[in-house]
């Protein structure tokens, strides 16, 4: 990680890159109070775009991993998140239930490949 | 909870209001939050960030999207400038959730240091049990609940991200590969919890269709393309569509 050189630059980054661009938001919600139409055109496609980002960044981290989730197989990393969103939606849209389903399935097929 | 009468709640100093939202952030929403930050902290360590800051991080910025788009962006080699607009486009939607809690939380008389505090702890778990627990405590003492119950949350946080980091390390097999996946999947799930309309499913297809298609983007501008791109086409998509039936 080129960017980071040392614990101060990385405080440094969390600070400006991190906390500034995103508190924005908390503070100028708490100014403009009531006074907003959350169902105005520019937020509804202010919600399309951190739908999308979020999505972006998941598949990022699922399809083109940096670090130990490499050993596995791309077929694994997908399938286990399948499995998470089939037992959400199956157990009483549960989050835990989706979360275990998924590491259910990848513990199992990491164990079972002899991987990791 | 039986909201006490106003009177007694007057008398109630405001150390024990702060106490009673700390015991409030026990629960079992706090519970998944802890977990998925343990698996932020397997991140940090992946990427070789260092635990410090990516624990204030937790503290600082407090919303789990930003700071793995801030970490997964450091170590994809993304120039900060682009990071810090794709840092700012997720936090978005704390906007409308900070508009809608702040009423619950703002208390009688209402001071704009107060709310900018505790508008700094608003984030999905936090705006959920709000607005559970909110309404059972009485007006004078819910700036200082809100403030107890977002440091709970906050600090249970922080403990699972250094956890999650000395884990990893130490963690060998197949339970290190589980704690990193730990993040894509809740977020998975959060998503498509919260999809309700065309266009919340068709940012999500875009967003992770486009993502493995601008890998390697000129000027590190990935999740650029993919968020910003992949949103604008699924809000234009979605109103074709609406227009079309």
């Amino acid at each position: 990680m080129s960017a980071v050189q040392g614990e101060l630059a990385a405080v440094l980054i969390v600070i400006l890159v991190g906390f500034l661009p995103n508190e924005v938001w908390r503070v100028l919600g708490v100014l403009l109070g009531r006074g907003l139409d959350e169902n105005s055109l520019w937020m509804q496609w202010v919600r399309a775009v951190a739908s999308a980002l979020l999505a972006a960044v998941v598949a990022r981290l699922v399809l083109t991993p940096s670090g130990a989730l490499v050993a596995l197989p791309l077929w694994l990393r997908v399938a286990a998140i399948g499995a998470g969103v089939a037992g959400f939606a199956m157990v009483r849209r549960s989050v835990l239930a989706g979360v275990l389903a998924a590491e259910a399935v990848l513990i199992l097929g990491a164990w079972w490949l002899g991987i990791a | 909870m039986n909201p006490p009468s106003e009177s007694d709640a007057a008398a109630t100093p405001t150390g024990l209001w702060l106490l009673r939202g700390l015991r409030g952030s026990l629960s079992v929403p706090a519970a998944v939050l802890f977990a998925t930050f343990v698996g932020f902290g397997g991140l940090l360590h992946d990427v070789g960030f260092p635990v410090g800051a990516g624990v204030l991080s937790t503290f600082l910025v407090w919303a789990l999207p930003a700071q793995v788009i801030l970490i997964g962006g450091l170590a994809s080699g993304t120039p900060l400038p682009a990071l810090a607009v794709a840092v700012c486009l997720s936090g978005v939607r704390l906007l409308p959730m900070v508009v809608a809690v702040m009423p619950l939380m703002r208390g009688r008389r209402p001071r704009l240091l107060t709310e900018i505090v505790c508008a700094h702890f608003v984030a999905v778990t936090l705006w959920v049990e709000a607005f559970r627990l909110l309404p059972g405590v009485p007006s004078v003492g819910r700036p200082p609940y809100a403030l107890g119950l977002g440091l709970g949350l906050v600090g249970q946080s922080m403990a699972g991200t250094a956890i999650g980091y000395y884990l990893t390390g130490g963690l060998p097999g197949p339970l290190a590969v589980a704690l990193l996946l730990l993040t894509p999947i809740s977020f998975t799930i959060l998503l498509v919890r919260n999809a309700r309309q065309t266009v919340d499913w068709l940012a999500i297809a875009f967003g992770a269709g486009l993502a493995p298609l601008v890998v390697g983007s000129a000027g590190g501008l990935d999740l650029f393309w993919s968020g910003v791109g992949g949103g604008t086409l699924a809000f234009f998509a979605a109103r074709l569509m609406e227009r079309r039936a």
